[in-house]
Protein backbone atom coordinates (compact mmCIF):
# COMPACT_ATOMS: atom_id res chain seq x y z
CA UNK A 1 0.00 0.00 0.00
CA UNK A 2 1.46 3.56 -0.72
CA UNK A 3 1.51 6.23 1.02
CA UNK A 4 -1.77 8.01 -0.83
CA UNK A 5 -3.60 4.58 -0.09
CA UNK A 6 -3.67 5.37 4.07
CA UNK A 7 -7.12 4.71 4.75
CA UNK A 8 -9.10 8.18 6.18
CA UNK A 9 -12.39 7.28 7.23
CA UNK A 10 -13.29 11.16 7.03
CA UNK A 11 -11.72 11.66 3.72
CA UNK A 12 -14.45 12.50 0.80
CA UNK A 13 -12.21 10.02 -1.45
CA UNK A 14 -11.69 6.31 -0.66
CA UNK A 15 -8.25 5.35 -2.36
CA UNK A 16 -8.34 2.98 -4.89
CA UNK A 17 -6.53 -0.10 -3.84
CA UNK A 18 -9.24 -0.18 -0.92
CA UNK A 19 -12.41 0.50 -3.16
CA UNK A 20 -11.35 -2.95 -4.88
CA UNK A 21 -10.30 -4.24 -1.66
CA UNK A 22 -13.59 -3.41 0.17
CA UNK A 23 -15.65 -4.67 -3.52
CA UNK A 24 -14.18 -8.07 -3.28
CA UNK A 25 -14.73 -8.50 0.42
CA UNK A 26 -18.05 -7.17 0.32
CA UNK A 27 -19.27 -9.41 -2.19
CA UNK A 28 -17.19 -12.51 -0.23
CA UNK A 29 -19.02 -11.41 2.57
CA UNK A 30 -22.45 -11.21 0.88
CA UNK A 31 -21.96 -14.43 -0.58
CA UNK A 32 -20.97 -16.29 3.03
CA UNK A 33 -24.21 -14.93 4.02
CA UNK A 34 -26.48 -16.15 1.66
CA UNK A 35 -24.59 -19.63 2.34
CA UNK A 36 -24.62 -19.39 6.06
CA UNK A 37 -28.40 -18.55 6.26
CA UNK A 38 -29.36 -21.00 3.28
CA UNK A 39 -27.40 -23.70 5.30
CA UNK A 40 -28.51 -23.16 8.89
CA UNK A 41 -32.04 -22.89 7.88
CA UNK A 42 -31.90 -25.87 5.59
CA UNK A 43 -30.37 -27.94 8.68
CA UNK A 44 -33.36 -26.93 11.01
CA UNK A 45 -35.08 -29.94 12.40
CA UNK A 46 -38.30 -30.96 10.45
CA UNK A 47 -40.75 -28.68 12.35
CA UNK A 48 -43.45 -31.54 12.67
CA UNK A 49 -47.45 -31.57 11.53
CA UNK A 50 -50.10 -29.92 12.89
CA UNK A 51 -52.34 -26.88 12.08
CA UNK A 52 -54.18 -24.28 13.29
CA UNK A 53 -56.04 -21.92 11.31
CA UNK A 54 -57.54 -19.22 13.92
CA UNK A 55 -59.40 -17.83 11.75
CA UNK A 56 -61.81 -21.20 10.91
CA UNK A 57 -64.38 -20.77 13.73
CA UNK A 58 -67.06 -23.19 13.92
CA UNK A 59 -69.44 -24.93 16.17
CA UNK A 60 -69.14 -29.08 17.66
CA UNK A 61 -71.44 -30.85 19.44
CA UNK A 62 -70.98 -33.61 21.91
CA UNK A 63 -70.55 -34.37 25.49
CA UNK A 64 -68.01 -32.19 27.57
CA UNK A 65 -66.17 -33.03 30.69
CA UNK A 66 -63.76 -30.99 33.12
CA UNK A 67 -62.16 -34.23 34.18
CA UNK A 68 -58.85 -34.68 34.39
CA UNK A 69 -58.45 -32.29 31.30
CA UNK A 70 -60.98 -30.28 29.58
CA UNK A 71 -62.33 -32.43 27.05
CA UNK A 72 -64.67 -32.71 24.40
CA UNK A 73 -66.29 -36.55 22.92
CA UNK A 74 -68.07 -35.09 19.77
CA UNK A 75 -68.10 -36.78 16.53
CA UNK A 76 -65.63 -37.19 13.75
CA UNK A 77 -66.14 -36.22 10.16
CA UNK A 78 -67.07 -40.28 9.66
CA UNK A 79 -69.49 -40.78 12.23
CA UNK A 80 -67.05 -42.29 15.07
CA UNK A 81 -66.76 -40.54 18.60
CA UNK A 82 -63.53 -38.46 18.66
CA UNK A 83 -62.52 -37.20 21.80
CA UNK A 84 -61.20 -33.43 21.15
CA UNK A 85 -59.37 -31.67 24.09
CA UNK A 86 -60.20 -28.18 24.70
CA UNK A 87 -58.00 -24.85 25.67
CA UNK A 88 -58.35 -21.26 25.74
CA UNK A 89 -57.01 -19.12 23.18
CA UNK A 90 -53.68 -18.64 24.82
CA UNK A 91 -51.66 -20.91 27.31
CA UNK A 92 -54.35 -22.23 29.58
CA UNK A 93 -56.81 -25.11 30.10
CA UNK A 94 -60.51 -23.79 30.18
CA UNK A 95 -61.85 -27.05 33.27
CA UNK A 96 -62.11 -24.92 35.16
CA UNK A 97 -64.91 -23.02 32.98
CA UNK A 98 -66.84 -26.33 32.69
CA UNK A 99 -69.09 -25.95 35.81
CA UNK A 100 -72.12 -27.54 36.14
CA UNK A 101 -72.05 -28.54 32.61
CA UNK A 102 -69.90 -31.02 33.32
CA UNK A 103 -71.03 -34.42 31.89
CA UNK A 104 -73.74 -32.58 29.94
CA UNK A 105 -74.50 -32.47 26.08
CA UNK A 106 -73.19 -28.88 25.06
CA UNK A 107 -72.37 -27.35 21.62
CA UNK A 108 -68.51 -25.84 21.82
CA UNK A 109 -67.35 -22.74 19.67
CA UNK A 110 -63.84 -22.45 18.81
CA UNK A 111 -60.97 -23.03 16.30
CA UNK A 112 -59.20 -26.76 15.55
CA UNK A 113 -56.05 -27.37 16.26
CA UNK A 114 -55.15 -30.70 14.70
CA UNK A 115 -52.24 -33.07 13.95
CA UNK A 116 -52.91 -36.18 12.58
CA UNK A 117 -55.70 -37.98 14.63
CA UNK A 118 -55.01 -35.86 17.72
CA UNK A 119 -57.47 -32.96 17.97
CA UNK A 120 -57.86 -29.70 19.95
CA UNK A 121 -60.65 -26.33 20.21
CA UNK A 122 -59.37 -23.49 21.25
CA UNK A 123 -62.00 -21.43 22.86
CA UNK A 124 -62.54 -17.94 22.71
CA UNK A 125 -62.87 -16.20 26.01
CA UNK A 126 -65.82 -15.38 28.24
CA UNK A 127 -68.45 -17.45 28.44
CA UNK A 128 -70.12 -17.38 25.22
CA UNK A 129 -67.78 -20.59 24.11
CA UNK A 130 -70.43 -23.33 25.65
CA UNK A 131 -73.93 -23.45 25.59
CA UNK A 132 -76.27 -26.78 26.48
CA UNK A 133 -76.90 -28.69 23.54
CA UNK A 134 -80.62 -27.99 22.21
CA UNK A 135 -81.13 -31.10 20.36
CA UNK A 136 -81.08 -35.12 21.69
CA UNK A 137 -78.39 -36.90 20.12
CA UNK A 138 -78.29 -39.64 17.93
CA UNK A 139 -75.22 -40.79 18.97
CA UNK A 140 -74.33 -41.97 22.73
CA UNK A 141 -71.19 -39.42 23.39
CA UNK A 142 -71.29 -40.40 26.97
CA UNK A 143 -67.36 -41.06 27.90
CA UNK A 144 -66.73 -44.37 28.53
CA UNK A 145 -65.68 -46.58 31.19
CA UNK A 146 -61.27 -46.09 31.69
CA UNK A 147 -59.99 -49.53 30.37
CA UNK A 148 -56.67 -50.62 31.76
CA UNK A 149 -54.19 -51.55 29.43
CA UNK A 150 -51.33 -53.05 32.16
CA UNK A 151 -48.17 -51.55 33.10
CA UNK A 152 -45.60 -49.99 30.92
CA UNK A 153 -41.91 -48.25 31.41
CA UNK A 154 -41.31 -45.97 28.31
CA UNK A 155 -38.68 -43.89 27.07
CA UNK A 156 -39.78 -40.34 25.44
CA UNK A 157 -40.45 -36.86 26.31
CA UNK A 158 -43.11 -34.75 28.54
CA UNK A 159 -44.81 -32.15 25.92
CA UNK A 160 -47.56 -29.73 26.05
CA UNK A 161 -50.52 -31.49 24.17
CA UNK A 162 -51.40 -27.83 22.41
CA UNK A 163 -48.14 -26.92 21.11
CA UNK A 164 -47.41 -30.15 19.59
CA UNK A 165 -50.87 -30.50 18.09
CA UNK A 166 -50.01 -27.75 15.90
CA UNK A 167 -49.85 -24.28 18.16
CA UNK A 168 -46.31 -24.13 17.56
CA UNK A 169 -43.42 -25.35 15.36
CA UNK A 170 -41.55 -27.51 16.44
CA UNK A 171 -43.14 -27.33 19.72
CA UNK A 172 -40.62 -30.06 21.08
CA UNK A 173 -36.70 -30.17 23.22
CA UNK A 174 -34.76 -27.90 25.10
CA UNK A 175 -35.73 -24.63 23.20
CA UNK A 176 -39.07 -24.97 23.72
CA UNK A 177 -38.87 -26.53 27.25
CA UNK A 178 -40.14 -23.01 28.98
CA UNK A 179 -42.77 -22.31 26.85
CA UNK A 180 -44.23 -26.08 27.34
CA UNK A 181 -43.72 -25.89 30.84
CA UNK A 182 -45.59 -22.71 31.15
CA UNK A 183 -48.57 -24.12 28.85
CA UNK A 184 -48.94 -27.31 31.52
CA UNK A 185 -49.00 -24.75 34.26
CA UNK A 186 -51.48 -23.18 32.41
CA UNK A 187 -53.48 -26.43 33.02
CA UNK A 188 -53.26 -27.51 29.43
CA UNK A 189 -53.04 -31.68 29.59
CA UNK A 190 -49.40 -32.76 29.47
CA UNK A 191 -49.14 -35.51 26.80
CA UNK A 192 -46.15 -37.90 27.00
CA UNK A 193 -44.59 -38.82 23.47
CA UNK A 194 -43.12 -42.23 23.68
CA UNK A 195 -40.47 -43.16 21.28
CA UNK A 196 -39.51 -47.42 21.28
CA UNK A 197 -36.09 -48.23 20.22
CA UNK A 198 -38.35 -49.75 16.84
CA UNK A 199 -38.84 -46.01 15.96
CA UNK A 200 -42.78 -46.50 17.00
CA UNK A 201 -44.33 -43.74 18.56
CA UNK A 202 -47.89 -42.92 20.83
CA UNK A 203 -48.85 -40.08 22.19
CA UNK A 204 -50.75 -40.49 25.56
CA UNK A 205 -52.38 -38.15 27.93
CA UNK A 206 -50.27 -37.66 31.51
CA UNK A 207 -52.23 -38.18 34.64
CA UNK A 208 -51.70 -39.04 38.17
CA UNK A 209 -54.25 -41.14 39.93
CA UNK A 210 -56.58 -40.34 37.30
CA UNK A 211 -56.14 -36.57 38.15
CA UNK A 212 -54.94 -33.73 36.30
CA UNK A 213 -50.63 -33.35 36.93
CA UNK A 214 -49.76 -30.18 39.24
CA UNK A 215 -46.43 -28.01 39.15
CA UNK A 216 -44.01 -31.14 40.33
CA UNK A 217 -44.09 -32.17 36.71
CA UNK A 218 -42.79 -28.71 35.21
CA UNK A 219 -38.92 -29.44 36.14
CA UNK A 220 -39.26 -32.88 33.64
CA UNK A 221 -41.14 -31.01 30.65
CA UNK A 222 -39.04 -31.53 27.77
CA UNK A 223 -36.18 -33.55 29.18
CA UNK A 224 -35.80 -36.92 28.07
CA UNK A 225 -37.12 -39.00 30.57
CA UNK A 226 -38.63 -42.42 31.22
CA UNK A 227 -41.58 -42.89 33.00
CA UNK A 228 -43.12 -45.88 34.87
CA UNK A 229 -47.01 -46.30 35.31
CA UNK A 230 -50.16 -47.65 34.04
CA UNK A 231 -50.89 -47.22 30.31
CA UNK A 232 -55.41 -46.88 29.94
CA UNK A 233 -57.46 -46.50 26.73
CA UNK A 234 -60.54 -44.25 27.18
CA UNK A 235 -62.02 -44.03 24.31
CA UNK A 236 -60.10 -43.48 21.27
CA UNK A 237 -57.51 -41.82 24.37
CA UNK A 238 -54.48 -43.55 25.74
CA UNK A 239 -53.91 -42.18 28.80
CA UNK A 240 -50.31 -43.10 31.12
CA UNK A 241 -51.34 -42.50 34.98
CA UNK A 242 -47.95 -42.42 37.36
CA UNK A 243 -46.94 -39.81 40.22
CA UNK A 244 -44.53 -37.67 39.65
CA UNK A 245 -41.96 -39.93 41.58
CA UNK A 246 -41.70 -42.57 38.67
CA UNK A 247 -40.54 -40.44 36.65
CA UNK A 248 -36.55 -40.73 35.56
CA UNK A 249 -34.21 -38.35 33.68
CA UNK A 250 -32.45 -40.12 30.94
CA UNK B 1 -16.79 23.28 17.20
CA UNK B 2 -18.03 24.45 20.36
CA UNK B 3 -18.95 21.20 22.35
CA UNK B 4 -16.45 19.10 23.98
CA UNK B 5 -16.45 16.60 21.60
CA UNK B 6 -15.49 15.40 18.26
CA UNK B 7 -17.90 13.02 16.78
CA UNK B 8 -17.14 10.57 14.20
CA UNK B 9 -19.72 12.46 11.43
CA UNK B 10 -21.54 11.08 8.55
CA UNK B 11 -18.85 10.65 5.57
CA UNK B 12 -19.73 9.29 1.80
CA UNK B 13 -17.35 6.09 3.19
CA UNK B 14 -19.71 5.68 5.82
CA UNK B 15 -22.73 5.98 3.63
CA UNK B 16 -21.63 3.43 1.04
CA UNK B 17 -20.44 1.10 4.42
CA UNK B 18 -24.06 1.17 5.99
CA UNK B 19 -25.98 0.09 2.38
CA UNK B 20 -23.85 -2.78 2.54
CA UNK B 21 -24.08 -3.92 6.08
CA UNK B 22 -28.14 -3.55 5.37
CA UNK B 23 -27.91 -5.19 1.98
CA UNK B 24 -26.38 -8.17 4.12
CA UNK B 25 -28.90 -8.07 6.79
CA UNK B 26 -31.72 -8.10 4.42
CA UNK B 27 -30.17 -11.04 2.51
CA UNK B 28 -29.18 -13.20 5.31
CA UNK B 29 -32.97 -12.71 6.37
CA UNK B 30 -35.00 -13.47 3.44
CA UNK B 31 -32.86 -16.29 2.70
CA UNK B 32 -33.05 -17.82 5.94
CA UNK B 33 -37.20 -17.29 5.64
CA UNK B 34 -37.37 -18.56 2.33
CA UNK B 35 -35.07 -21.61 3.37
CA UNK B 36 -37.43 -22.04 6.22
CA UNK B 37 -40.77 -22.08 4.16
CA UNK B 38 -39.34 -24.22 1.38
CA UNK B 39 -37.26 -26.70 2.94
CA UNK B 40 -39.50 -29.18 5.28
CA UNK B 41 -40.84 -31.88 4.32
CA UNK B 42 -44.61 -32.39 2.96
CA UNK B 43 -47.63 -31.31 5.00
CA UNK B 44 -45.08 -29.56 7.95
CA UNK B 45 -44.24 -26.07 8.26
CA UNK B 46 -42.47 -23.57 10.63
CA UNK B 47 -44.88 -21.14 12.17
CA UNK B 48 -43.55 -17.65 11.16
CA UNK B 49 -42.28 -16.02 14.53
CA UNK B 50 -40.57 -19.22 15.35
CA UNK B 51 -38.49 -18.75 11.42
CA UNK B 52 -38.39 -15.17 12.73
CA UNK B 53 -36.89 -16.14 16.00
CA UNK B 54 -34.03 -18.23 14.90
CA UNK B 55 -33.18 -15.75 11.86
CA UNK B 56 -32.24 -13.01 13.91
CA UNK B 57 -30.93 -14.65 16.82
CA UNK B 58 -28.05 -16.73 14.11
CA UNK B 59 -27.64 -13.41 12.73
CA UNK B 60 -26.82 -11.15 15.80
CA UNK B 61 -24.91 -14.15 17.13
CA UNK B 62 -22.93 -14.04 13.54
CA UNK B 63 -23.10 -10.24 13.09
CA UNK B 64 -21.07 -10.29 16.92
CA UNK B 65 -18.94 -13.15 15.90
CA UNK B 66 -17.60 -11.01 12.86
CA UNK B 67 -17.42 -7.60 14.69
CA UNK B 68 -15.14 -9.39 17.36
CA UNK B 69 -12.76 -10.54 14.52
CA UNK B 70 -12.43 -6.56 13.30
CA UNK B 71 -10.23 -5.08 15.77
CA UNK B 72 -7.61 -8.04 15.37
CA UNK B 73 -7.79 -8.42 11.81
CA UNK B 74 -7.31 -4.91 11.46
CA UNK B 75 -4.11 -5.52 13.93
CA UNK B 76 -2.88 -7.71 11.11
CA UNK B 77 -3.06 -6.46 8.19
CA UNK B 78 -4.65 -2.32 7.36
CA UNK B 79 -6.77 -3.30 4.67
CA UNK B 80 -9.20 -4.06 7.55
CA UNK B 81 -8.95 -0.96 9.25
CA UNK B 82 -11.53 0.48 7.37
CA UNK B 83 -14.03 -2.02 8.96
CA UNK B 84 -12.97 -0.36 12.40
CA UNK B 85 -14.52 3.05 10.96
CA UNK B 86 -17.78 2.04 11.30
CA UNK B 87 -17.27 -0.76 13.98
CA UNK B 88 -19.88 1.03 16.04
CA UNK B 89 -23.41 1.21 13.25
CA UNK B 90 -22.53 -2.66 13.12
CA UNK B 91 -22.12 -2.92 17.35
CA UNK B 92 -25.78 -1.22 17.28
CA UNK B 93 -27.09 -3.07 14.87
CA UNK B 94 -26.46 -5.81 16.48
CA UNK B 95 -27.98 -5.04 19.52
CA UNK B 96 -31.19 -3.90 17.69
CA UNK B 97 -31.14 -7.34 15.96
CA UNK B 98 -30.38 -9.40 18.95
CA UNK B 99 -33.68 -7.14 20.85
CA UNK B 100 -35.89 -8.07 18.03
CA UNK B 101 -35.02 -11.84 19.11
CA UNK B 102 -35.29 -11.28 22.66
CA UNK B 103 -38.36 -9.28 21.77
CA UNK B 104 -40.16 -12.44 19.53
CA UNK B 105 -39.03 -15.18 22.07
CA UNK B 106 -40.63 -13.28 25.23
CA UNK B 107 -43.90 -12.69 23.24
CA UNK B 108 -44.29 -16.33 21.71
CA UNK B 109 -42.93 -18.45 24.48
CA UNK B 110 -43.51 -16.48 27.47
CA UNK B 111 -46.38 -14.42 26.44
CA UNK B 112 -50.65 -15.67 25.99
CA UNK B 113 -50.29 -16.41 29.54
CA UNK B 114 -51.27 -14.71 32.73
CA UNK B 115 -47.77 -15.22 34.34
CA UNK B 116 -45.50 -11.85 33.31
CA UNK B 117 -42.89 -12.39 30.67
CA UNK B 118 -39.88 -11.85 32.82
CA UNK B 119 -41.16 -13.97 35.65
CA UNK B 120 -41.94 -16.85 32.80
CA UNK B 121 -38.57 -16.03 30.86
CA UNK B 122 -36.69 -17.17 34.87
CA UNK B 123 -38.66 -19.53 36.09
CA UNK B 124 -40.56 -21.22 33.66
CA UNK B 125 -37.83 -23.82 33.49
CA UNK B 126 -36.46 -23.64 36.84
CA UNK B 127 -33.10 -25.73 36.26
CA UNK B 128 -30.59 -23.73 37.49
CA UNK B 129 -28.80 -26.35 39.34
CA UNK B 130 -28.04 -28.60 35.59
CA UNK B 131 -25.99 -28.23 32.87
CA UNK B 132 -27.94 -29.62 29.89
CA UNK B 133 -31.37 -28.66 31.58
CA UNK B 134 -29.74 -25.32 32.40
CA UNK B 135 -32.13 -22.09 31.59
CA UNK B 136 -30.44 -20.96 28.70
CA UNK B 137 -32.61 -17.67 28.15
CA UNK B 138 -31.18 -15.80 31.43
CA UNK B 139 -27.83 -16.00 29.73
CA UNK B 140 -28.98 -14.36 26.72
CA UNK B 141 -31.02 -11.41 28.64
CA UNK B 142 -27.47 -10.39 30.61
CA UNK B 143 -25.58 -10.63 27.47
CA UNK B 144 -28.32 -8.34 25.90
CA UNK B 145 -28.13 -5.78 28.50
CA UNK B 146 -24.40 -5.90 27.94
CA UNK B 147 -25.07 -5.08 24.17
CA UNK B 148 -27.43 -2.35 25.63
CA UNK B 149 -25.16 -0.32 28.02
CA UNK B 150 -22.98 -0.78 24.94
CA UNK B 151 -24.92 0.90 21.94
CA UNK B 152 -26.19 3.19 24.30
CA UNK B 153 -22.99 4.34 25.28
CA UNK B 154 -20.95 3.91 22.05
CA UNK B 155 -21.45 7.51 20.51
CA UNK B 156 -18.54 9.86 21.21
CA UNK B 157 -20.44 11.76 23.44
CA UNK B 158 -20.24 9.22 26.00
CA UNK B 159 -16.67 8.47 25.23
CA UNK B 160 -15.75 11.78 25.63
CA UNK B 161 -17.39 12.45 28.48
CA UNK B 162 -16.74 9.10 30.80
CA UNK B 163 -12.94 9.09 29.45
CA UNK B 164 -11.12 6.43 26.94
CA UNK B 165 -9.92 4.54 30.09
CA UNK B 166 -13.76 4.10 31.82
CA UNK B 167 -15.26 3.67 28.01
CA UNK B 168 -13.01 1.15 26.96
CA UNK B 169 -13.16 -0.91 30.16
CA UNK B 170 -17.30 -0.59 29.89
CA UNK B 171 -16.55 -1.92 26.02
CA UNK B 172 -14.41 -5.03 27.18
CA UNK B 173 -17.81 -6.31 27.97
CA UNK B 174 -18.12 -7.44 24.51
CA UNK B 175 -15.88 -10.27 25.49
CA UNK B 176 -18.59 -11.35 28.51
CA UNK B 177 -21.65 -11.05 26.21
CA UNK B 178 -19.86 -13.22 23.60
CA UNK B 179 -18.75 -15.99 26.27
CA UNK B 180 -22.42 -15.58 27.58
CA UNK B 181 -23.88 -15.91 23.92
CA UNK B 182 -21.52 -18.95 23.11
CA UNK B 183 -23.04 -20.75 26.51
CA UNK B 184 -26.73 -19.28 25.60
CA UNK B 185 -26.90 -21.43 21.78
CA UNK B 186 -24.45 -24.21 23.59
CA UNK B 187 -27.22 -24.92 26.34
CA UNK B 188 -30.22 -23.70 24.28
CA UNK B 189 -30.64 -24.09 20.51
CA UNK B 190 -27.53 -27.46 20.70
CA UNK B 191 -29.25 -29.05 22.73
CA UNK B 192 -31.87 -29.65 20.26
CA UNK B 193 -30.74 -29.00 16.51
CA UNK B 194 -28.34 -32.13 15.99
CA UNK B 195 -26.92 -31.22 13.21
CA UNK B 196 -23.16 -30.64 12.62
CA UNK B 197 -23.96 -27.27 10.65
CA UNK B 198 -25.09 -25.91 14.07
CA UNK B 199 -22.23 -26.96 16.23
CA UNK B 200 -19.43 -26.50 13.46
CA UNK B 201 -20.82 -23.04 12.94
CA UNK B 202 -20.30 -21.71 17.18
CA UNK B 203 -17.55 -23.91 17.58
CA UNK B 204 -15.55 -22.07 14.67
CA UNK B 205 -16.96 -19.22 15.77
CA UNK B 206 -15.00 -19.55 19.37
CA UNK B 207 -12.01 -20.29 17.55
CA UNK B 208 -11.53 -18.42 15.56
CA UNK B 209 -12.35 -14.86 17.51
CA UNK B 210 -9.64 -16.38 20.24
CA UNK B 211 -6.89 -17.44 17.87
CA UNK B 212 -7.12 -13.72 16.36
CA UNK B 213 -6.99 -12.55 19.82
CA UNK B 214 -4.20 -15.21 20.84
CA UNK B 215 -2.07 -14.53 17.75
CA UNK B 216 -2.20 -10.38 17.41
CA UNK B 217 -1.77 -10.75 21.45
CA UNK B 218 1.51 -13.10 21.21
CA UNK B 219 2.44 -10.50 17.84
CA UNK B 220 2.11 -6.91 19.63
CA UNK B 221 3.84 -8.32 23.18
CA UNK B 222 7.22 -8.86 20.32
CA UNK B 223 7.13 -5.02 19.98
CA UNK B 224 10.54 -3.84 21.64
CA UNK B 225 10.89 -3.98 25.22
CA UNK B 226 13.15 -1.12 25.39
CA UNK B 227 16.49 -1.32 27.07
CA UNK B 228 17.02 1.92 30.09
CA UNK B 229 19.92 3.01 28.95
CA UNK B 230 21.81 6.30 29.86
CA UNK B 231 19.60 7.92 32.55
CA UNK B 232 16.15 6.57 31.57
CA UNK B 233 16.69 6.90 27.83
CA UNK B 234 15.00 4.35 25.76
CA UNK B 235 16.91 3.36 22.15
CA UNK B 236 14.63 3.33 19.71
CA UNK B 237 17.13 2.77 16.97
CA UNK B 238 18.56 4.31 13.91
CA UNK B 239 16.96 7.72 12.53
CA UNK B 240 16.71 5.67 9.23
CA UNK B 241 14.80 2.75 11.30
CA UNK B 242 12.02 4.78 11.17
CA UNK B 243 10.26 5.42 7.91
CA UNK B 244 9.23 8.71 6.63
CA UNK B 245 5.72 9.53 7.74
CA UNK B 246 5.57 6.60 10.10
CA UNK B 247 6.35 5.53 13.31
CA UNK B 248 7.90 2.77 15.68
CA UNK B 249 6.39 1.40 18.67
CA UNK B 250 8.03 0.58 21.86
CA UNK B 251 6.79 -0.95 25.01
CA UNK B 252 8.16 0.57 28.39
CA UNK B 253 8.05 -1.66 30.87
CA UNK B 254 4.87 -1.15 33.56
CA UNK B 255 4.34 2.32 31.02
CA UNK B 256 1.76 3.08 28.16
CA UNK B 257 3.20 2.48 24.35
CA UNK B 258 5.22 5.16 22.55
CA UNK B 259 5.11 6.26 19.11
CA UNK B 260 8.15 7.71 17.40
CA UNK B 261 7.41 9.35 14.65
CA UNK B 262 9.65 10.60 11.51
CA UNK B 263 8.20 13.66 9.52
CA UNK B 264 11.30 14.33 6.92
CA UNK B 265 13.75 15.61 9.30
CA UNK B 266 11.94 15.81 12.06
CA UNK B 267 11.69 13.34 15.16
CA UNK B 268 9.26 13.18 17.73
CA UNK B 269 7.90 10.65 19.95
CA UNK B 270 3.52 10.84 21.54
CA UNK B 271 1.42 8.52 23.50
CA UNK B 272 0.16 5.41 20.95
CA UNK B 273 -2.87 5.21 22.65
CA UNK B 274 -5.10 7.95 20.77
CA UNK B 275 -7.43 9.99 22.81
CA UNK B 276 -10.30 8.76 20.62
CA UNK B 277 -11.00 5.01 21.04
CA UNK B 278 -7.64 4.06 21.91
CA UNK B 279 -6.55 3.28 18.53
CA UNK B 280 -3.40 2.47 17.66
CA UNK B 281 -1.44 6.00 16.93
CA UNK B 282 1.89 4.61 15.71
CA UNK B 283 0.45 2.26 13.04
CA UNK B 284 -0.95 5.55 11.75
CA UNK B 285 0.64 8.07 8.78
CA UNK B 286 1.64 11.73 9.26
CA UNK B 287 -1.23 13.70 6.91
CA UNK B 288 -0.48 17.30 6.24
CA UNK B 289 1.73 17.08 9.15
CA UNK B 290 -0.38 15.50 11.38
CA UNK B 291 0.05 12.00 13.31
CA UNK B 292 -3.57 10.28 11.80
CA UNK B 293 -5.06 7.56 13.70
CA UNK B 294 -6.02 4.87 11.54
CA UNK B 295 -9.04 3.86 12.93
CA UNK B 296 -10.90 6.94 13.00
CA UNK B 297 -8.92 9.86 11.62
CA UNK B 298 -8.25 11.81 14.57
CA UNK B 299 -5.37 14.07 14.12
CA UNK B 300 -2.47 15.22 16.14
CA UNK B 301 -0.11 17.63 15.94
CA UNK B 302 3.64 16.42 16.25
CA UNK B 303 4.79 19.08 18.47
CA UNK B 304 2.31 19.28 21.13
CA UNK B 305 0.18 16.07 20.69
CA UNK B 306 -2.75 18.70 20.01
CA UNK B 307 -5.57 18.20 17.26
CA UNK B 308 -5.13 21.11 14.92
CA UNK B 309 -7.95 23.54 15.98
CA UNK B 310 -10.87 23.63 16.90
CA UNK B 311 -10.34 20.42 17.87
CA UNK B 312 -9.25 20.05 21.38
CA UNK B 313 -7.77 16.32 22.10
CA UNK B 314 -4.50 16.26 24.12
CA UNK B 315 -2.12 13.53 24.59
CA UNK B 316 0.78 12.85 26.55
CA UNK B 317 4.04 14.18 24.24
CA UNK B 318 8.10 12.73 25.19
CA UNK B 319 10.99 14.05 25.35
CA UNK B 320 13.44 12.72 22.68
CA UNK B 321 16.99 12.97 21.27
CA UNK B 322 19.42 11.41 18.58
CA UNK B 323 23.11 10.98 19.27
CA UNK B 324 25.48 9.42 16.66
CA UNK B 325 22.32 9.01 13.83
CA UNK B 326 20.45 6.91 17.28
CA UNK B 327 16.94 7.96 18.08
CA UNK B 328 16.69 8.03 22.20
CA UNK B 329 13.17 8.65 23.58
CA UNK B 330 13.02 9.31 27.55
CA UNK B 331 9.95 7.47 28.57
CA UNK B 332 8.96 10.07 31.09
CA UNK B 333 5.43 11.45 29.61
CA UNK B 334 4.89 15.20 29.64
CA UNK B 335 1.27 16.29 30.70
CA UNK B 336 -0.77 15.65 27.49
CA UNK B 337 -0.75 18.65 25.23
CA UNK B 338 3.04 20.12 26.43
CA UNK B 339 4.99 21.21 23.80
CA UNK B 340 7.94 19.19 23.42
CA UNK B 341 10.54 20.23 20.46
CA UNK B 342 11.02 17.51 17.68
CA UNK B 343 14.65 16.57 17.11
CA UNK B 344 15.70 17.52 13.98
CA UNK B 345 18.13 14.96 11.77
CA UNK B 346 21.24 15.80 11.02
CA UNK B 347 21.34 19.08 13.75
CA UNK B 348 24.33 19.56 15.49
CA UNK B 349 23.79 17.31 19.00
C1 LIG C 1 -33.61 -11.85 26.67
C2 LIG C 1 -32.72 -12.34 25.86
C3 LIG C 1 -32.84 -13.64 25.09
C4 LIG C 1 -33.74 -14.68 25.22
C5 LIG C 1 -34.90 -14.82 26.20
C6 LIG C 1 -33.39 -15.65 24.22
C7 LIG C 1 -34.07 -16.85 24.03
C8 LIG C 1 -33.77 -17.78 23.07
C9 LIG C 1 -34.55 -18.96 22.79
C10 LIG C 1 -35.82 -19.38 23.51
C11 LIG C 1 -33.95 -19.62 21.78
C12 LIG C 1 -34.42 -20.89 21.10
C13 LIG C 1 -35.29 -20.50 19.97
C14 LIG C 1 -35.75 -21.63 19.09
O1 LIG C 1 -34.92 -22.39 18.58
O2 LIG C 1 -36.95 -21.75 18.87
C15 LIG C 1 -32.77 -18.86 21.41
C16 LIG C 1 -31.87 -19.23 20.43
C17 LIG C 1 -30.80 -18.46 20.04
N1 LIG C 1 -30.43 -17.22 20.54
FE1 LIG C 1 -31.36 -16.22 22.00
N2 LIG C 1 -32.30 -15.21 23.51
C18 LIG C 1 -31.93 -13.98 24.01
C19 LIG C 1 -30.90 -13.18 23.57
C20 LIG C 1 -30.05 -13.52 22.53
C21 LIG C 1 -29.04 -12.65 21.99
C22 LIG C 1 -28.75 -11.24 22.49
C23 LIG C 1 -28.43 -13.34 20.98
C24 LIG C 1 -27.29 -12.94 20.06
C25 LIG C 1 -26.76 -11.78 19.93
C26 LIG C 1 -29.05 -14.63 20.89
C27 LIG C 1 -28.66 -15.61 20.00
C28 LIG C 1 -29.33 -16.80 19.84
C29 LIG C 1 -28.95 -17.80 18.88
C30 LIG C 1 -27.78 -17.73 17.90
C31 LIG C 1 -29.86 -18.85 19.01
C32 LIG C 1 -29.84 -20.18 18.24
C33 LIG C 1 -30.69 -20.12 17.03
C34 LIG C 1 -32.13 -20.28 17.39
O3 LIG C 1 -32.56 -21.38 17.73
O4 LIG C 1 -32.84 -19.25 17.38
N3 LIG C 1 -30.03 -14.70 21.85
N4 LIG C 1 -32.69 -17.72 22.21
S1 LIG D 1 -9.41 5.56 18.05
FE1 LIG D 1 -10.89 6.57 16.91
S2 LIG D 1 -9.62 8.00 15.87
FE2 LIG D 1 -8.22 7.01 17.09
Amino acid sequence: MSENDFFIGWADETPRAERRFFLGSGLGLLAGTVAVAGGLAFWQKSPGLGTWNQGAVREWTGVITGQPYAMLRTLDIDGTPKTALLSCLGKCGVAARVGSLEGQSVVVKGSLIQRGKHAMIAVADGMDWIAPSPAAQQVDLTFPDVEPVGPVTLAGEILDSKCWFGAMRPSEGKVHKACAALCIRGGLPPAFYAKTTSGESALMIMTDGGLAHGEALLPFVADPVQVSGQARRWGDLLLLDGPVSAITRL
Amino acid sequence: MSHGYNAVGWTPFKKRFDRWMLAGIGLYLIVFVAVSVVAPPDGESFTPIQILIRATGTLAFLLLTFILCIGPLARLTDRFKPFLFNRRHLGVTTFLIGLAHAGLVLLWYHGFSDVNVFVSMFASNPRYDSLAGFPFEALGFIALLIMFVMAATSHDFWNANLGPGVWKMLHMGVYLAYALLVAHVALGAIQFEKHPAYLALLASGVVIVSLLHLYTALASSRIDGGKILNAGWIRVGATSDIPDGRALILQPTDAERIAVFRDGDRIAAISNVCRHQGGPLGEGRIIDGCVTCPWHGFQYQLEDGRSPAPFTEKISTYPTKIENGIVFVNPEPNAPGTEEAPSIIGAPA
